[in-house]
């Protein structure tokens, strides 16, 4: 389970984000540059279509995979009083050979993106994280170094904290508090 | 043939995306022993939801060397002396040995846990087939 903030920001003003970041979270910035793909069962695969992602941290000396399925988010009268958007999520870390896998269980590459910026790792009421970067979409399978921002000028800001049934509300009132300090 | 390594969770992934069900749960349970430099275990393979035994899984391990290939002639000579040791007891039953073909998974010849996961797959895909093949007959 996580709780999940998001929105956006001009690249203009990344820098000046990071450095309040950076008084605000006590740590530094890390690099971000993770390759993301995102698989689909094919039709016949299932009673129900699903869909996974693999995620590769490329800012690692050698890369690392990461298999993260994301569920439905929390519905309900609940979920409607809370600001932060709270769902399912399970991970787990696999070795290089995770998409070859997916592809031989009969998932198809829906899309795949690659993600630049920065990161903030912190504790404050509970583990939060939050990045900054650019969504890029590459022109040809796989071709990261050719890829380009999906939106020019734009950069995404999320804030995610890992939680559990039990813990949940704690979670949601550190990440709402916590966002308050980004609001525009 | 492609063998992962993923931590615990991605059986709750695999659970969650409901494109495959678990269809077979063993699980091998038994004492592990130490006879100079062979590390040996054994334990009694039953379902997951019974405590009805399948079978006896025998692991034999040669700890100095790690070469699949080198290793292999003085595993088969432990063997070997095991089973006679064995034969003159009267048990009932064999032990069967399937060398899984590594190469297939694309593993080389360094031994590592890669490798006793495929073994452990072909042990209990031969465990299926010899209790299918048992029920057929009765």
């Amino acid at each position: 389970m996580e709780c999940v903030v998001q929105g956006i920001i001009e690249t203009q003003h990344v820098e000046a984000l990071e450095i309040l970041l950076q008084g605000l979270c006590g740590v530094n910035k890390e690099r971000l540059r993770v390759h993301e793909l995102c698989l689909k069962s094919s039709p016949n695969l299932g009673f129900v279509s699903s869909e996974v992602r693999l995620v590769c941290d490329l800012e690692q000396p050698e890369p690392t995979w990461i298999v993260r399925h994301i569920g439905g988010a929390m519905r309900g009268a609940g979920a409607e009083q809370i600001s932060v958007l709270v769902r399912t999520m399970v991970e787990s870390k696999a070795s290089k050979n995770a998409l070859r896998l997916f592809y031989a269980l009969g998932y198809k590459l829906d899309h795949e993106l690659l993600r630049v910026g920065s990161a903030f790792h912190f504790h404050r009421g509970a583990q939060i994280t939050v990045t900054v970067s650019s969504v890029n979409k590459m022109p040809k399978l796989h071709a990261i170094d050719e890829a380009v921002p999906v939106t020019p000028g734009i950069q995404l800001v999320e804030v995610t904290a890992p939680a559990t049934a039990d813990n949940y509300a704690e979670v949601v009132a550190a990440v709402s508090s916590f966002c308050e300090y980004l609001a525009p | 043939q492609i063998v992962l390594e993923a931590d615990l969770t991605i059986q709750t992934i695999m659970e969650k995306l409901q494109s495959y069900k678990s269809r077979v749960a063993l699980n091998f349970e038994g004492i592990q022993y130490r006879v100079g430099d062979f590390q040996v275990r054994v334990g009694k393979v039953a379902p997951s939801y019974s405590e009805t035994m399948r079978g006896i899984i025998m692991e034999v391990e040669y700890l100095p060397i790690s070469s699949v290939l080198t290793a292999k002639q003085i595993l088969e000579d432990f063997v070997d002396a095991w089973k006679d040791a064995l034969s003159k007891k009267s048990l009932p039953g064999q032990f069967l040995h399937i060398e899984p073909n590594f190469g297939e998974y694309g593993l080389s010849d360094h031994y590592t846990s890669q490798h006793t996961a495929v073994q452990y797959a072909t042990v209990m895909a031969q465990l299926i087939a010899t209790v299918q093949s048992a029920q057929v007959r009765t």
